[in-house]
Parts: structure tokens; C-alpha cells; sequence
């Protein structure tokens, strides 16, 4: 079963020198438990079609259909909860909050979905030592190595257990070894049924796919 | 982990901002908070001056409440009004230029101010007797505090007091008194001299029979009846008087003579509000936008607009709310600080504030910070609820 599809999607962005098309008609459709790996060069449009599908951005042509539902049709309060709930989203940057705890990062989503407390307490304990930083929940982004925020990160991803991983350039900041680490990670959590799509320069990374797609100038062309 | 919780940590997080922002609206807080305290303070001090005294009707003569010009026929308005049911207590005031001089030949400038029955309230003893209880001597008198160090004079001592009516050159003799006690006057200026004595007592000194007219009768109303009503009585009583309450004093003076200060305040204290948004607005901004791509994270992993903003209305309270708790102390040193200032301008009654504290006062203070903080707020409120995600996102990778 699909959790999301891409039909047909354009996007368009609007530039002082006339219009620049990031995608062109891609279609694309990623089912459970599926682990799915995009690569191409920068500016390609990976991204682009990362954040159409994750439901942050919205498609100039064609429609995004996550679960049955098309995102169009969702207000912008659903399809925030939409992200909250069935989408884990993994940057690049890791953008944790640096003024949270590594728990307290992961908490934040369970507490904005409505989790009880002691429910957060118990999920938020359970990834850490999910993710090997058991002994790093009391600290702050800060001081935590890039490996560490970045595993911090896909634990904060995973806290509302949801359908789809989303990774835009995950290993883009760390090193090989730490990369791998990451790569291990992304493993285990799509063993465990989390579909995953991941977008990288990242080969190693991307070969952990069981499906790799391309893409040049805004088109899937494998 | 509630949005209060969040603003909490953020503002712990960027320490030098915060305690700048902090510091910005302690210091402003503190001026919109004199500017409050001084719009109405004169007034407050005023009326409290006019309660103090004990009378609450004031009858003056043709001049008007600002200018002293004697009331004609005084003693027996006087005898009018103790007959009234709403009346309960009359005292005639007559005030004179002088000069007292003391056992050590020191001479000086004084108000010689002669008052019928007691007139406790008008000034505060605070050494020896009041008028009332010297009893048996001819020509009590209440010096002024600096009037009795000027003099070496203390309850028990003679002075002499020569009347120098206005206009008249004065070739009255003097006539000795005795202190019965030094007192402070409510309305006696820093720096003005003034001896208060028996209106006959001033009567000898000036030479003026005991009929002679008064500057300023005071009544008080009964508990019962009221100074409204005590003052429609008295104009029945006797049409033409210039009669007022002290809430019609009050009023007077507040239209004419206070109002200058209340429009100066209220430009200043609008003035600072606006200062403590523009602060507390650019910090705002200026952390938010050093913010963005965890903002832009923050709404994609699926936290509403909702908690952002009340994320960032929670900073701009804090913010405002420590710098505006720490304004009230730090507000009433400067208060204190410039009243001292002030009062020292010639021809105020000592007793006089311009800086007075009221619960409105606070309770305006705080409406303002809290005006201030939801305003400065607002625009990146708006900033982050109108964030592209996506574009803000690639913004962030790309820069």
C-alpha cells in the first residue's frame, strides 16, 4: 500500500530573471516499509520533491496523495498535524532546538500531539537508548557531537512513531565513519516498518536503499 | 512542555540579549512609571494637603481661589455659618507680612498668620503646644521649624512680631509673644518663613479691629450633610460668597494649574512606551530571524503556528515583565530623586509632591507593559506565521 504518491507534480518557483522549474512532472509513489534513496547533483530538485511529499510545500502542478488523502485538500492546521503525526522529518542541519535537552527535543513533538507526560517520558527514554545516546539525554545540542545531534535528531523524527522518514542531505555535515553510523540507523528504523525516503550526494547512504531513483534537472530519470 | 516553557528557555539561552532587553525596559519602565506617578501626583499631594487640614469648604474673597484679596464683612459670615445645621466647626484665616525677631536680635521676614479657633490640620506641631493649649497667654505663638532655628527660639521663648501690612509703610510697634510651640506648616514654601498666632493676637500687631477681614474662612462640614451640601447652604445662606469644596479647589486646579503637568506626562510616558516597543520589537525580530531555519524546522516536524507564536508572545512577556517589575523600584529611587529636585522650586508648600504613588498608577504601569509586550510581539508573530517552510528550509542549507 502507498503511503505517498506523487502524481504528475511541477513546481515552479517565481525569480526576478523569469521562472525557474525545480520539478518537471515527476511522479513517484513510496510504499510501507519501503526504504527509498534519491541522489543527484545539487540543485537537481531532490529537495524540492522532498518537501512536496513531506507536505511543507505545495506543488505548482500535479497532486501530493499522502495516505489516501490528497494535501491540497487539507487545511493548513491538518496538514501540520499531518506532519506531526505520520511524517518524522530528518535535515541536514539537525535544527535542534539548542536552548532543549536531547530529551526535551524529543518530547517536543509528543507534547504537541498531546502525549502524557509520563508517556513522553517513557517513549523519549526508550528512543535514546534506540539511537545510543542513553547517557546523553540531559544534554544540550551544544555538547553533542554532529554524529550525536543528528542521531538525536532522528530520534525526535521517530517520537510520534510515524509512517513515513523524510532525510534531506542527513550525512550532508558529518564525517564517513559518523555517516555510517547514521546509515546503520536509517537500517534499523526501516527494519523495524518505518518507510524511508532519503535524498543525498551520499552514495554509501543511498546504496543502503532498497530502491535508488535520480534525478537531473527536476526529473526522476532512474 | 507548554510555549511559557519554551519562551523560558529561549530567553535563558541568549543571555546578553535578554539582559539587555531586560535592562532597555527596566530603565524605560522606570520613566513611563514617573511620568504616571507624576501626571497626577501634584494633585494627589494637593488634596491630600486640603484633607490634612481638617475643612473642607473654603470661602475666599473676590479674588478667586489663586489670588488672596480679603472677605469683606468676615466675622459676621462667620457668625452666619456656625448657625448653619450642615456646618460644624468655622475658622477665620489672616494672613499678614511680618518680621519676628528673636531674643538673639535676629530679625526676619515671616507670614504672620492669625487664625480664629483651632486650626489643627493647618500646620503639625512638632515641639511644645498648640495654640489651644497655651492657655492664658496673650499671644501664643507657632513658629516654623527653619523660622525657630533662624531665631534660637523654642517653646517658651518670647518673640516680637511686627505686622507690615502690604502697601502700608508700617510704623506699628511690635508686640512680644510667646512660643507655645514650633510647628511645620502645610503649606508653608522651602524656604518661606512663617509664625501662626490668635486671629486677635494678629489683630493687635496689625492695628485692625477685631472685625477686620479675613483672607480665607474655613469650614467644616458635619459627617451627616456633607461639603456639597454645607456649600449650597452657605450660598443660600449668604448669595455671593465665593465658596468652594475641596473637590471644587481640587478641580480648579487641576484645569488650570496642573494640567500642565499631566500633558507633559502623558507625552513623555507615550514617548517611552514607544521606546520600550521599538526595543523590545528589534530584539524580538532580530532573534527571530537569527532563529528561522529552526523555526521553519520547528513548523515542519509539525509544531502549529500556534505555539510558535505564543512561544514568542511568552518572550516578549518575560522580557517586558522582569524589565517592568524591576522599573518600580529602580522608578521610585528616580522618583524620590527628582521630587527632592522639584520641591525645592521657590513658593511650594514644603509638603508638596510632584511624584505620588497611586494603585492606578500600577495598575496603568502594568496595562501599558502588557500593551507594549503583545505589540512587540506582533510583527514577528506575523514573521513566523507567514514563514515559507520550504524555501526558508533551502534557505538555511544553501546560506
Amino acid at each position: 500500500m502507498d503511503i505517498v504518491r506523487a502524481n504528475d507534480v511541477s513546481r515552479v518557483f517565481p525569480m526576478p530573471a523569469g521562472p525557474v522549474a525545480a520539478l518537471r512532472r515527476v511522479s513517484l509513489s513510496i510504499g510501507s516499509g519501503e526504504h527509498v534513496a534519491i541522489t543527484g547533483p545539487s540543485g537537481c530538485g531532490k529537495s524540492t520533491l522532498l518537501h512536496l511529499l513531506g507536505g511543507v510545500d505545495a506543488p505548482t502542478a500535479g497532486s501530493i496523495v499522502f495516505e489516501g488523502r490528497d494535501l491540497a485538500s487539507l487545511s493548513e492546521a491538518d496538514r501540520t498535524r499531518l506532519r506531526l503525526t505520520r511524517i518524522g522529518f530528518v535535515f541536514q542541519r539537525f535544527f535542534l532546538l539548542p536552548m532543549l535537552t536531547a530529551a526535551e527535543n524529543i518530547e517536543l513533538p509528543q507534547a504537541e500531539a498531546g502525549a502524557a507526560a509520563a508517556a513522553r517520558r517513557s517513549r523519549t527514554r526508550e528512543l535514546l537508548a534506540y539511537v545510543g545516546l542513553g547517557e546523553r539525554a540531559d544534554h544540550l545540542p551544544s555538547q553533542l557531537s554532529g554524529g550525536e545531534m543528528q542521531r538525536a535528531a532522528i530520534a525526535r523524527a521517530l517520537a510520534n512513531r510515524p509512517a513515513l522518514l523524510l532525510a534531506d542531505e542527513p550525512t550532508g555535515e558529518l564525517d564517513e565513519a559518523t555517516s555510517d553510523t547514521i546509515a546503520d540507523l536509517f537500517d534499523r528504523v526501516n527494519a523495524d516498518g518505518t518507510a524511508i525516503l532519503v535524498v543525498t550526494h551520499n552514495h554509501a547512504l543511498a546504496s543502503r536503499a532498497s530502491r535508488r531513483l535520480a534525478m537531473r534537472s527536476g526529473q526522476l530519470v532512474a | 512542555m507548554s510555549a511559557l516553557h519554551l519562551a523560558w528557555r529561549t530567553v535563558r539561552r541568549y543571555r546578553a540579549q535578554t539582559l539587555l532587553a531586560i535592562a532597555g525596559v527596566a530603565v524605560i519602565g522606570a520613566l513611563l512609571f514617573d511620568m504616571l506617578l507624576l501626571s497626577r501626583g501634584l494633585l494627589l499631594s494637593f488634596a491630600d494637603l486640603l484633607e490634612r487640614a481638617g475643612y473642607d469648604v473654603r470661602i475666599v474673597g473676590g479674588g478667586g481661589m489663586t489670588l488672596r484679596m480679603p472677605i469683606p464683612g468676615s466675622a459676621g459670615i462667620a457668625d452666619t455659618l456656625r448657625g448653619l445645621p450642615e456646618i460644624e466647626t468655622v475658622a477665620l484665616v489672616r494672613i499678614l507680612p511680618a518680621r519676628v525677631a528673636g531674643r538673639n536680635g535676629t530679625s526676619v521676614s515671616a507670614a504672620l498668620i492669625g487664625v480664629s479657633g483651632a486650626a489643627s490640620g493647618v500646620w503639625t506641631i512638632v515641639r511644645g503646644v498648640d495654640l489651644d493649649r497655651a492657655s492664658g497667654e496673650p499671644c501664643p505663638v507657632i513658629v516654623g521649624r527653619t523660622l525657630a532655628d533662624a531665631l534660637h527660639a523654642a517653646p517658651g521663648d518670647d518673640v516680637r512680631i511686627t505686622a507690615e501690612p502690604a502697601g502700608v509703610r508700617s510704623a506699628l510697634p511690635p508686640i512680644v509673644c510667646r512660643v507655645a510651640g514650633v510647628g511645620q506648616f502645610a503649606f508653608g514654601g522651602a524656604g518661606d518663613e512663617t509664625v501662626a498666632t490668635t486671629l486677635e493676637a494678629l489683630h493687635r500687631a496689625s492695628g485692625e479691629d477685631r472685625a477686620g477681614d479675613a483672607d480665607l474662612i474655613l469650614a467644616r462640614s458635619r459627617a451627616d450633610a456633607g461639603a456639597a451640601a454645607a456649600v449650597a447652604a452657605i450660598q443660600r445662606a449668604r448669595p455671593g460668597l465665593a465658596v468652594y469644596s475641596n473637590d471644587e479647589v481640587l478641580e480648579q486646579f487641576n484645569r488650570n494649574g496642573f494640567a500642565y503637568f499631566r500633558q507633559i506626562s502623558l507625552v513623555l510616558s507615550s514617548l517611552t512606551m514607544v521606546f520600550a516597543f521599538l526595543l523590545v520589537a528589534t530584539l524580538l525580530t532580530v532573534s527571530v530571524n537569527q532563529r528561522l531555519g529552526e523555526i521553519a524546522a520547528l513548523r515542519a516536524i509539525g509544531i502549529g503556528r500556534r505555539r510558535v507564536a505564543a512561544m514568542l508572545l511568552w518572550e516578549s512577556a518575560l522580557l517586558v515583565g522582569v524589565g517592568g517589575l524591576l522599573a518600580l523600584p529602580l522608578g521610585e529611587l528616580l522618583a524620590l530623586g527628582l521630587d527632592r529636585i522639584l520641591r525645592q522650586m521657590p513658593g511650594l508648600p514644603e509638603q508638596l509632591h510632584f511624584f505620588v504613588f497611586e494603585p492606578r498608577a500600577l495598575a496603568v504601569h502594568v496595562a501599558v507593559l502588557v500593551v507594549t509586550a503583545v505589540a512587540a510581539a506582533a510583527y514577528p508573530m506575523w514573521v513566523t506565521s507567514r514563514l515559507p517552510i520550504a524555501a526558508t528550509l533551502r534557505r538555511e542549507v544553501v546560506g
